[in-house]
Formats: C-alpha cells, sequence, structure tokens
C-alpha cells in the first residue's frame, strides 16, 4: 500500500496540530479550510511502517460532536405536539449550520484518500465521534479503509507509537453513547416541554424561564436540596461528657471518654459520680506502635474535580477546562479517567526525570530517582482506557496561566507523592478505667515526612507527647469534670461533597459531572454562596425557591407509589448508567435499552401529568407565597 | 388438677426464676382445651411460659416481696444500693441516649421515604471533609469529629448504637430506669419489644437508675403486642417532643 493516501481526523483542531507536529517532525504545511477559522488540514508524509507504508498524509479535526439528533421539524415547536409524543416522535441525524464546514472539508478529503485514521480522543464519546467522522466520509468514499489510533496524551514517543500501531473503532461504545444522546433527547425533550409549559404561567419571575428536565440534572439538584433542607430543619440538642485530666512529668494530659458524649445529663452526672467513688484509675492499655499515613492513589477524573474544588478555589468544570488545556498542549496525559493504578509498563522514573528542573520541587523529584522512590500503590480501578492523570513532560509555570498552574502544579505533586513513601510516625495510646468507664489518651510522632513534602495538601502533625504509663499501674487524675455542648447542623453542600454523591450514586460519567453541576447553575436552580472570608472560604451550594419547589414538588407526585422512586434521586438514572455498561461490554443491545428506559420514563410521565396539580401547589407555595421549608 | 398447677408454677420459679400468679395459671389451665391438658407437663409449661412472656407482668406474676422493686427505688438522693436476688420486670420503653434524638428521627424520614432500603439501593452519603483514620488519629480532632458525627452525618447503621435507657417495670407496676453500662447483646431499638422481659440478678442502683450490664441482666424475650405497636406509632412524635422540651433550638 505504499503511496497511499490518508486522512487522519482527531476531536479538536489543538490535538490535529500536536499530533500533526509530531509525525512530521514539523516539515508541514497548513492549509486553511473554507468556513471555519480554527479548523485547518495538514499536509505531510509519514511512515506508518507495517503494510501501510510511506503514506501521503492530511490531519484534520472535527469540533466535538460533528452531527446533531433532533426531531423532525413538525415536531420542533413547543406547542406543535402533546410533550407525550415526543417519546415515539421520529428523529435525525443532522449536521448543523456551524458545522457544515467542517463536514464539507472531510467529505472533499476523503473522496481522494485510501484509508481514514480516526484520532479522536479516546473514550466513549470519542469513540462515537469517530463514527459520525467514519459515516460522513463514507458518503464520498465507500471503499475507504477505517482504523483507529490508540493514545491518551499527546508526548511524542507516545503518538509515534501510536500512529504504527492502529486499532479498529469500538462500535459498541459509539453505540452506548448514541442510546444515551437519544434517551436524553427524548425524555428531556418531553419532561421539560411539560413543565415549562404547565408551570410558567405560574408566576411572572418564570416568564422566558425554561423549567428544564434532565436525567442527571434532576437526581444532582435533589442531592443539593436534600442537604439544604436538614440544614434548615436541624433542631439542636445539648450533650453531656466526662473528661479526665491527669498531670504527670509537668504536662498535663488529656484522658477522652469512650461514649464521646451521651444526652442525658442524670445518667453522666451518675456516671462521673461512680468514677470519683473509685477515686483511682487503672491503666488497661498501652499501645505504642508505628503507624502511617499513606501517600495518595494515582489520580483520576474525579479526584481531580474532587481535589481541585477543595484545595484549589476553582469550580469543578474550570478545572476539568483546564486540565483539558494542559493535555491539549501536552503538559500532561488524557484528563479523564477512571483508572487509579499505573500499568506495569509505565517508566515512572523517565516521567519523574523530567521535572527535575522545576524550582519548587524538581529537588524532591531528585531524591526520589536518588533512591526515595516506591512504586505506587494501585487502587481498584482500571477503565483499560487511560492511565492515571499523569504529567507528560515539564513546563515552566512562566508558559501558563493562573489557572494552568495550578492545575499542573497540582497534578504533579500529587503524581510525586504517588511515588514516594507514607509517612511515617509512631503513635501511642493509653487507656484507662476509671470506675466502670474508659478513657483514652493519644500521641502521635511524625517521624519521617516523606511524601508530604511534596504533597502540600496533606496535613499530618505531631500531637503532645504523653510522659510514660504502665499497664496495670493505678493512680488518682487530677481532675475529673464534666463537659456540655450542642449538636452543631451539617454545613450546606459543597461542590467535592456534591461530586462525591454523584460519583457513588452512579450520576453521569466522570466526564461529564461538572456539565451537570454547570448546567443546574446555568438554570438558577442553584446558587454558590461564599461561607468564610480570605483563603479558607468555602463555597456552598445553595437551591433556589425554583429549585426547592421542583423537588418537593416532584417527591410529592411520586409520594406513596411503591417500586416509582422521585425523579429526585439517583435511582433511575444510575440504572441507566449501568445499561450503557451492559451496551459497552456487548451484553445488551442498543435498541432494546433504549426501548425499555423510554417506556419506563413515559409511565413516570404520565403519572406527572396525572398529578400535575401537586407539581403546581408546590410551586404555588415556594415561589408564590415564599413560604419557608 | 391441682398438682398440675403447682408442678408449672414451680417448674417455671426453678428455670425462670418467675413466680407466677395463682388466678392467672388458675385462668391459663380453665382455656386451655382438655386436649392440652392432656399434653406431657414440658409442653404445656412452655406453653405457659410463652404465654408470660406475652402478657403484662402485673397480671401473670405474684407480687412477693423478694421478687418485686422497693417502692423509693427511683430516689435520687440514694447514691447506691443493691438489689438481691432476682426480679422480674417488663420494658415499657427505651431510647438510645448515644444518639441525638434528631439524627434518629432524620433515619426515620429516611425509612418513610423508602431510601434506606429499596432492595439494593441505598442513597449513599459520602464524607469528603473527614479525615480518614489510618491509625494515627489526633487527640484533639477526635471531639469534634465525633460531634459532627451526632449531627447525623452517618446514622445509616441499622441498629441503635446506644447505650439505653429504659424504663422497666416489676409486678406490681414499680418503675424505674435503667441506664445499659455496657453493651448487651439484644438491647436496640427495633429489637428488644416494649413489654419485653428481662430478669435483674443482684443488680446495682445508683442515684435512682438501674445498672444494666451483660452480667446481672437475664433477656428472656416476648413482647406486649398493643403497647409495643402504640410505641412505634409515637416514637418520632415522641423524638419530637424531646427535642422541643428541653429547649434546644437552633
Amino acid at each position: 500500500m505504499a503511496g497511499s493516501k490518508v486522512l487522519c481526523v482527531a476531536e479538536k483542531p489543538a490535538i490535529a496540530k500536536a499530533v500533526a507536529q509530531h509525525l512530521s517532525g514539523g516539515r508541514m504545511r497548513t492549509l486553511h479550510v473554507n468556513g471555519n477559522r480554527y479548523v485547518k488540514n495538514y499536509v505531510f508524509d509519514f511512515n506508518f511502517g507495517g503494510t501501510w507504508g510511506d503514506c501521503s498524509v492530511t490531519m484534520t479535526s472535527v469540533m466535538g460532536h460533528l452531527t446533531s439528533v433532533e426531531f423532525q421539524r413538525e415536531y420542533m415547536g413547543w406547542t406543535s405536539c402533546p410533550p407525550a409524543q415526543l417519546f415515539e416522535a421520529p428523529i435525525h441525524v443532522y449536521v448543523d449550520k456551524e458545522r457544515a464546514a467542517i463536514a464539507e472539508n472531510i467529505l472533499t478529503q476523503a473522496r481522494n484518500c485510501n484509508a481514514l485514521f480516526i484520532w479522536t480522543d479516546c473514550d466513549r464519546e470519542g469513540e462515537h465521534i469517530g463514527t459520525e467522522v467514519r459515516d460522513k466520509a463514507r458518503e464520498s468514499n465507500q471503499r475507504i479503509i477505517v482504523k483507529r489510533a490508540m493514545f491518551n496524551n499527546t508526548e511524542r514517543a507516545h503518538i509515534l507509537n501510536a500512529a504504527r500501531s492502529l486499532g479498529d473503532l469500538d462500535e459498541r461504545q459509539a453505540n452506548a453513547v448514541a442510546a444515551r444522546i437519544e434517551l436524553d433527547l427524548r425524555i428531556g425533550a418531553a419532561f421539560t416541554r411539560l413543565l415549562t409549559l404547565q408551570l410558567q404561567p405560574l408566576h411572572d419571575s418564570l416568564q422566558n424561564h425554561t423549567i428544564s428536565y434532565g436525567s442527571c440534572q434532576f437526581p444532582t439538584l435533589g442531592f443539593v436540596v436534600d442537604r439544604y433542607l436538614r440544614v434548615k430543619r436541624f433542631k439542636s440538642e445539648k450533650f453531656w461528657g466526662i473528661k479526665v485530666m491527669h498531670a504527670r512529668d509537668n504536662m498535663k494530659v488529656n484522658f477522652l471518654w469512650s461514649r464521646v458524649h451521651l444526652f442525658d445529663r442524670a445518667a453522666v452526672i451518675m456516671m462521673l459520680e461512680r468514677c470519683l467513688m473509685a477515686k483511682k484509675a487503672k491503666v488497661t492499655k498501652v499501645n505504642q506502635k508505628p503507624t502511617s499515613k499513606w501517600r495518595p492513589l494515582p489520580l483520576t477524573t474525579v479526584d481531580l474535580q474532587m481535589m481541585g474544588t477543595r484545595y484549589l478555589h476553582m469550580d469543578s468544570s474550570a478545572v476539568m477546562k483546564t486540565a483539558e488545556a494542559l493535555y491539549t498542549k501536552g503538559f500532561i496525559s488524557y484528563p479523564r479517567t477512571e483508572t487509579d493504578q499505573f500499568d506495569k509498563g509505565i517508566d515512572l522514573k523517565k516521567l519523574i526525570e523530567k521535572q527535575l528542573e522545576d524550582q519548587s520541587w524538581g529537588e524532591y523529584a531528585r531524591g526520589l530517582l536518588d533512591g526515595n522512590f516506591k512504586t505506587p500503590r494501585a487502587g481498584r480501578h482500571n477503565d483499560r482506557a487511560h492511565p492515571p492523570i499523569h504529567p507528560v513532560c515539564w513546563v515552566s509555570p512562566s508558559a501558563l496561566s493562573a489557572n494552568e498552574k495550578k492545575v499542573y502544579e497540582f497534578v504533579v505533586r500529587r503524581f510525586l507523592a504517588c511515588c514516594s513513601d507514607d509517612a511515617k510516625g509512631q503513635s501511642t495510646e493509653v487507656e484507662i478505667q476509671y470506675g466502670d468507664e474508659m478513657f483514652r489518651a493519644r500521641g502521635l510522632i511524625v517521624l519521617e515526612r516523606n511524601y508530604l513534602d511534596v504533597y502540600v495538601y496533606d496535613k499530618w502533625e505531631s500531637t503532645q507527647q504523653l510522659p510514660n504509663y504502665r499497664v496495670g499501674e493505678q493512680f488518682e487524675p487530677t481532675e475529673a469534670n464534666i463537659f456540655d455542648g450542642k449538636t452543631t447542623p451539617p454545613n450546606y453542600l459543597t461542590e467535592p461533597e456534591l461530586i462525591g454523591l454523584m460519583d457513588a450514586n452512579g450520576i453521569g460519567t466522570d466526564a461529564t459531572m461538572a456539565e451537570h453541576i454547570e448546567k443546574i447553575k446555568m438554570r438558577s436552580y442553584i446558587g454558590v454562596h461564599s461561607r468564610g472570608g480570605g483563603r479558607n472560604a468555602v463555597k456552598e451550594l445553595i437551591p433556589s425557591r425554583l429549585g426547592i419547589a421542583l423537588i418537593l414538588g416532584y417527591d410529592d407526585v411520586f409520594a406513596g407509589l411503591a417500586d416509582k422512586p422521585s425523579l429526585s434521586k439517583p435511582f433511575l438514572r444510575k440504572e441507566m448508567e449501568l445499561e450503557m455498561r451492559d451496551v459497552c461490554a456487548g451484553t445488551r443491545m442498543r435498541q432494546h435499552v433504549v426501548q425499555q428506559n423510554l417506556d419506563m420514563y413515559r409511565e413516570l410521565f404520565i403519572h406527572t401529568q396525572r398529578r400535575m396539580n401537586m407539581l403546581k401547589s408546590a410551586f404555588r407555595r415556594y415561589i408564590v407565597e415564599e413560604e419557608n421549608v | 388438677m391441682a398438682n398440675l398447677k403447682d408442678q408449672i408454677a414451680t417448674e417455671l420459679l426453678r428455670t425462670k426464676s418467675l413466680p407466677v400468679s395463682q388466678p392467672w395459671l388458675d385462668n391459663f389451665l380453665s382455656s386451655s382445651s382438655t386436649a392440652q391438658r392432656n399434653t406431657p407437663l414440658p409442653a404445656l409449661t412452655r406453653t405457659a411460659l410463652f404465654r408470660i412472656l406475652t402478657s403484662d407482668f402485673r397480671e401473670s406474676l405474684a407480687s412477693r416481696n423478694a421478687t418485686i422493686l422497693p417502692v423509693d427505688i427511683a430516689d435520687p438522693n440514694v447514691q447506691e444500693r443493691r438489689l438481691p436476688g432476682c426480679i422480674p420486670v417488663q420494658v415499657l420503653d427505651i431510647e438510645d441516649i448515644g444518639t441525638s434524638a434528631w439524627s434518629q428521627i432524620e433515619a426515620i424520614e429516611r425509612v418513610e421515604r423508602g431510601e434506606t432500603v429499596r432492595g439494593r439501593e441505598i442513597v449513599r452519603t459520602v464524607n469528603i471533609g473527614g479525615d480518614e483514620d489510618q491509625g494515627g488519629a489526633t487527640g484533639s480532632g477526635n471531639r469534634a469529629t465525633a460531634a459532627c458525627t451526632n449531627a447525623g452525618m452517618d446514622a445509616d447503621a441499622n441498629e441503635s448504637g446506644g447505650p439505653h435507657r429504659l424504663v422497666l417495670q416489676d409486678a406490681k407496676g414499680t418503675r424505674v430506669m435503667g441506664i445499659e453500662m455496657k453493651k448487651i447483646t439484644g438491647f436496640a431499638i427495633g429489637r428488644l419489644s416494649i413489654g419485653a422481659k428481662l430478669l435483674l440478678r443482684d443488680s446495682t442502683v445508683a442515684r435512682g437508675m438501674v445498672l444494666l450490664t451483660p452480667e446481672n441482666v437475664t433477656l428472656l424475650g416476648g413482647k406486649i403486642e398493643a403497647m409495643d405497636q402504640a410505641w412505634k406509632t409515637g416514637r418520632k412524635e415522641r423524638l419530637l417532643e424531646k427535642i422541643n422540651g428541653t429547649g434546644g433550638g437552633t
């Protein structure tokens, strides 16, 4: 096949450029694409090896999805049909106006090529985009051969290697995405039209406000509202406890009660009295043992988002956008991954070596290479597509924007921490029996900080040292008193917590969580408020009246129905997400999954229609009358 | 006939330390059918025991002085006293004093909404703020995290953690508070029914509270159905009253 003409298509212009530069070694021509300012065609020669040999290559890109799915024209108007019809109304795949030039470019280029190599990102969406590109190319060239490049960062050697070991598109993953797109369109449109048409007229503030429904949006909002209500409805209670202090060797040792505290004052007073009656306390246990604080696991997307929102003062969608920019520029590996274990084949030391020149952590990296290196812990997840997020090469901070600097630094520090030893310490625990009650004192000495030196986000510090106690020894405590306190309400939900909840309950994929949160902010279902000030400010998510009315209204709609969980709860979406995995694994058919989900949601839709008055009354209560929750 | 009655009474006193009341036993025997009266003694005794455990002790037990509580038992001025021998009592109330009433209410509401148990599905809560303890917890941090736990972050465990405070009643109707000083198997809300029967053996009473430990409590089991039902129905209401009554307030 020597002398073949090959068309390569990446998911984004920046990837196309990076890949083209590596393959061409810089010797390439850049051609303008009519009608699009971002997409370029790069023309060069490259030897793909094997049967392909020397080829003349045109490398181009799309910009995300090439096609959209929509209802046919007669169903497009909001009042064109009863919303329930959208569950079966015909839909069609089309290229929208903004992408027409990109599609045209692929059509033209494919006509003269023997082969099409897909360079979209290696994940579910990327697989689907790959099939969109293939279908478009086949419109002009039915016999074109289609292959797929497997890669997860844009480092040169990795890209060259990917170019010489091409595989095939994974039809199943593409099918799962197609199924999700159809379900989201039908379910989303049907419910959104129903809710908007019925609820908008209830109050002036809702004029021109789309009241959207999405099967991820609602459970996400549900988590926020749920916590808000817990805070609002919280009732504080008093509790009492016993504290014991013993002065020895000029140290005041505070012993904590094994019962922590109780909600019955009389009982606590009685217990204290029995301690005092016993006069002496007896040491029942002295435990001195080495202890360690474990180095973190290799970085996944969910972890990046949680840690990012917690330590970098950025919201999750900003963290993801920044990480993607860093990936596109070739500084870090693909930021969408569930894998928290490094493959044995990856040369970690080589990656550490690249960080040597850094001003802040270069010296630490040197230490790792000089003998402190430890093989990273392996987590339990592996998506078989991407390694954990790690730095691919070193970049000077001056070349990065403020946000990029923060995210890049976090990725590097996390990676170096993974390759370090655990922090080591010595813990001492003394347990005493005083009357019928047990008390404990604990001490910790940090002996070796190890990974903590580079991973500045973790804290582990020595506490007060404990004097010597012997098992069996008896002493009279210096003080024994009652203390009291009050229970405090939980805090409002923060973004890292929300991501944790979504992850634990199967809402969205690691790649889409940030988008769902962004969506409910955009719809004014929730707002972000700051608690505290300065660097320690915590951003809290507070639902709006609209958000509260929707969730509480929906809970009423589904109240008392066995086996019909409210749409504000994560159960249904979680099932759908699991079914998508089945489609990817090839154990279930796309059409079957779509049909079954449509049937189920249609039933819920009919039910919502029937009990619409409950939603309306929730809206009247919380929005019109501004009732408190 | 009289012989049979005595035999059952003796047997129950010997094996279970239960002094059955004569009228109750008469009634039990006369209400059982002839066929039952022909059943062997051990079987008949078992039936009697089962009935006693589901009965009200005030009706089914004789109130002899040695097997009832002193009338002034709840006197908080008495620092400590012993109750020698074996005293049968029934449970009138059980409360978890290790957990705030509010987090218990939240747990009840989760069950009402069908969230805790829906097949395999559970809304999972995550605790991000809390440091995972890897064997090196700091002493001072302990109380703070414990306080936050009591705000109800993870009151998800199916069984109440205790310690529990019980209201106990003897055959004569005298009531006394009992505090679970050490974990007793079977003492948990939902597991220990109202009307369940216990034996107190050589117990200690301090400031009017019986100290309950595995060594001096024998759990006989049983329940009084009507009381148990009423207790369950009213539990959330009582917890709410408790909060509002003690004047916590946010």
